[in-house]
């Protein structure tokens, strides 16, 4: 479960994301979408606690960011855009720092099945620098969901991947809602999102422009017509250009 | 052409220029700067204090003679075996050094060949010239050798150019050679072949001058740089070394009739290798553009805040310095990690180290034959030594050690977002990412403390320094040390917290000025801290052990002391670590690398 009201974060005086709340139920899929520049990274920094908010609070899973960090921090997990490795770890040591790190007792069953469903068992004492880029991510997937998180962030997760990697990243994140996490995703393109998400959030230069279920935002920018592709209703929204 | 490559590298500078000054406004950069203008308005640009008597001149310049001929032995042999390797290993194609961006612009642009070599050449000049001012404030201490900065300047431009433009013609043969002819391994035999026996006569010639000479007054540095005169003038080495002499003969000139004839020489040699390098007809393009690639992964990955991979050595998988139990403090978590990175990155570095501490303990093993040479009645020489020795090494891991030995938060920096998201107090990650280095500094400590305990002993010389004091003055040292290690490493680590964007720079060789400002402010804060952390534990150390020792005897009274001095530094330490993890917190990466 997250809870967000009135979430604002300045960077001195350029206001990156204005006022915006919302919240996302466990097994719901809210996509962050906007133009490069809107605000969504900024948002799920804030979001993740890895930056202060400037206005506004965040609950995660109950526990209020900014009063009880560890807590709220226990429930989540954030996946950054880029995937971030320890240079010197293979796999596996990544596995047991992360352990160690949320105090997962029995990790190694769960460390398994996890390898076994990211298709790393064959990498799994190799270092990261001779992984492939979707491999990487997959590592980082891997440690990220070892502590069973109730709330997952995860920033562009489809931006670089192939068209097979983004069809097992749509499914990883679809299993993982019906599982009952709450997940925060975003994307510059609307489009990619159709299939994974049940609500969106429109961002434009850090304000909501609009917010609801696919097909409520759909009709909203439809303007009575019928077929209006998900492309068309992105730029519509946005006003199409890229700031 | 030259008009846009003048526009590209002008309006770049101003930018940087303009970027740096605006950055200026947040005071810890303006801060830094001015130490760096500082440090180089006292260093370089102040009159050098040499004393002018004619004894002292003579003695300089005989000094200083040496000094230059090495600096020009070196660059010469260096610039020679720079030039072999390009023969002995070409590149898959040779190319010439363009930026990534360059190629995009350049290479599909409506201009010849030869006009882009122009352009390389160019924008190579002012890298060159750059530097040639730099070089001779440098350099300046050998003002009294005669000539001036200007001369000095212009001897650099010359020595600099005609390597540049030895090596662009080298590639640009190579590539020609690669593409045109049949017998290119021919070719590049007989070049390496042709380098290696010239080498081999200069030195076989050397060694016979060496030989025959007179027994020369090489005591004295007017006599070696007599010797070396003798040398350059002796007669077959004088026209094997010509191209050379030429070359740094405007830099060598003490006047400017000198300078002028030494021009000419090296101006000429500069035109054969202009029209040299202009005139060879290769292709150079794919080559380029592999040369850039590389050049942009490896700045990538400096950026990212890998360490640059000596000899492209990558790193190796290993198991854990220890089995990591998920059970226990998360901290334990940080040192398995940091040790376990520790190993493959510090490998030479920690060789060296271990090749010192053995020369340590076999000063151990020592002991027994010095105590049986004083005792009979020689006198002690060397233990006072390795005792001098073992206090500045531990000086030296205590001030140096700090910035040598960096797996911790440093390291991270580059994944401090995901260390963000671990459910831990920022005193506990900070902490956590400090114990690899201080584990490994307390260690070098311990060792030098454990032989000054061993070596010194003064055999009842001094009445109240009993066996028993020593063992625990040793004892309290040692139990201070892993402190005073931490309190060292949170300086580094405060520094890269309240700096990101100057540490990157420094990571990525592109931070020039701005890099040696920040070296310059972090050895100076090192100090300070050390000082500061340091003086009131010393001070409570001092009045304990000189009130208490009259009432209670000089161990106990060490010992008392020993408390005390814990309590302040595990008090200094706590408050260190609980600033630095806020710090850390606050963080936020992308504000300052960007
Ligand atoms: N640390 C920062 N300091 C100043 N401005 C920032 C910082 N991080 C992001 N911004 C600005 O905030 C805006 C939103 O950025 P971001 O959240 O990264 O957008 P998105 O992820 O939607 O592309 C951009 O205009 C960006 O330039
Ligand atoms: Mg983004």
């Amino acid at each position: 479960m997250i809870e967000v009201e009135g979430l604002t974060k300045r960077y001195g005086a350029f206001t990156a994301v204005r006022g915006l709340s919302f919240t996302v139920r466990p097994g719901e899929v809210l996509g962050l979408v906007g133009p490069n520049g809107a605000g969504k990274t900024s948002t799920l920094r804030c979001l993740a606690g890895i930056i202060p908010a400037s206005e506004g609070s965040v609950r995660i899973a109950g526990n209020d960011l900014a009063v009880d960090p560890v807590a709220a921090k226990r429930a989540l997990a954030f996946f950054p855009d880029e995937p971030r490795l320890f240079d010197y770890l293979t796999v596996r040591q990544h596995l047991a720092f992360v352990a160690r790190i949320y105090g997962v007792v029995h990790y190694e069953d769960l460390a398994r099945s996890l390898l076994a469903e990211l298709e790393l068992v064959e990498k799994a004492d190799v270092l990261p620098g001779e992984l492939s880029r979707g491999m990487k991510q997959k590592l980082v997937i891997a440690c990220g969901l070892l502590h069973s998180p109730s709330v997952i962030f995860f920033d562009e997760p489809l931006t670089g991947l192939d068209p097979l990697g983004i069809r097992r990243m749509k499914d990883s994140i679809v299993r993982r809602a019906r599982d009952g996490a709450a997940i925060v995703l975003s994307s510059h393109l609307l489009h990619l999102l159709e299939e994974v998400c049940t609500h969106v959030l429109i961002l434009k230069k850090g304000d909501k422009v609009a917010v609801g279920t696919l097909a409520e935002v759909s009709t909203q920018f439809s303007n009575g017509e019928p077929n209006v592709s998900l492309e068309e209703i992105f730029i519509r929204a946005t006003g199409g250009s890229e700031t | 052409m030259i008009g846009a490559l003048l526009y590209l590298r002008l309006t770049s500078l101003r930018n940087l220029v303009v970027y740096r000054v605006s950055r200026m406004r947040q005071p810890k950069y303006l801060v830094g700067t001015a130490a760096a203008a500082a440090y180089f308005y006292f260093v370089l640009l102040r009159r050098s204090a040499f004393p002018r008597t004619p004894s002292a001149t003579a003695l300089f310049s005989g000094v200083g003679t040496i000094t230059m001929t090495f600096l020009c032995v070196g660059f010469s042999t260096l610039a020679l075996l720079r030039v072999a390797y390009a023969w002995i290993s070409p590149a898959e194609k040779p190319g010439l050094r363009f930026s990534e961006a360059e190629i995009a612009f350049l290479f599909p642009a409506p201009v010849t060949r030869k006009t882009l070599i122009h352009f390389r050449l160019l924008s190579a000049q002012l890298a060159i010239l750059f530097t040639s001012v730099l070089m001779a404030f440098l350099f300046n201490r050998f003002g009294y050798l005669g000539g001036n900065r200007a001369m000095r300047a212009v001897g650099w431009w010359v020595i600099l150019s005609t390597f540049d433009l030895h090596l662009n013609g080298t590639n640009l043969t190579l590539a020609r050679l690669r593409e045109k002819s049949s017998a290119f391994v021919a070719w590049r035999v007989a070049v390496v072949a042709a380098i290696a026996l010239y080498l081999a006569a200069v030195v076989w010639l050397t060694a016979a001058f060496a030989k025959a000479a007179p027994p020369g007054d090489f005591s004295s540095a007017i006599g070696a740089s007599g010797f070396i005169h003798a040398l350059m003038d002796s007669s077959p080495l004088r026209w094997l070394l010509l191209p050379f002499r030429i070359v740094f003969g405007p830099y060598f000139a003490s006047g400017f009739r000198e300078f002028g004839m030494a021009m000419i020489p090296a101006l000429l040699l500069l035109a054969l290798h202009y029209y040299w390098v202009s005139n060879t007809e290769a292709p150079f393009e794919e080559g380029s553009i592999a040369l850039a690639e590389k050049r942009a992964a490896a700045k990538a990955a400096a950026l990212a805040g890998e360490s640059p991979k000596i000899g492209g050595s990558r790193p190796r998988a290993r198991s854990g310095p220890f089995p990591l139990s998920p059970k226990g403090p998360p901290e334990i978590a940080f040192l398995w990690k940091n040790l376990l990175s520790m190993r493959s990155s510090l490998l030479n570095r920690r060789m060296v180290l271990i090749s010192i501490w053995v020369v340590f303990c076999l000063s151990i093993g020592l002991r027994p034959l010095l105590m049986a040479r004083s005792r009979g009645g020689g006198a002690d020489v060397v233990s006072p030594i390795v005792v001098m020795f073992c206090a500045m090494l531990a000086v030296y891991t205590l001030l140096l050690g700090p910035q040598v030995v960096r797996q911790d938060l440093r390291n991270d920096l580059p994944n401090a977002d995901i260390l963000k998201t671990y459910p831990l107090e920022g005193w506990r990650l900070a902490f956590g990412e400090l114990l690899a280095p201080t584990v490994i500094l307390t260690l070098s400590l311990w060792l030098s403390i454990l032989v000054c305990a061993v070596i010194i002993d003064p055999g009842g010389s001094i009445g109240w320094l009993t066996p028993g004091v020593r063992v625990t003055t040793a004892l309290c040292m040692a139990s201070a040390a892993p402190f005073l290690c931490f309190i060292q490493l949170i300086v580094p680590n405060a520094i890269m917290v309240l700096l990101p964007g100057w540490y990157q720079a420094s990571r990525s060789r592109a931070g020039g000025i701005e890099m040696f400002g920040q070296r310059l402010i972090f050895g100076v804060a090192q100090l300070l801290v050390a000082l500061l952390a340091a003086a009131p534990a010393g001070c409570a150390a001092v009045l304990i052990i000189f009130a208490a020792q009259w009432v209670v005897g000089a161990g106990p009274a060490i010992g008392l002391a020993c408390a005390a001095v814990l309590t302040i530094l595990v008090g200094e330490a706590a408050v260190g670590l609980w600033w630095l993890g806020g710090r850390f917190e606050k963080l936020d990466l992308s504000a300052d690398i960007r």
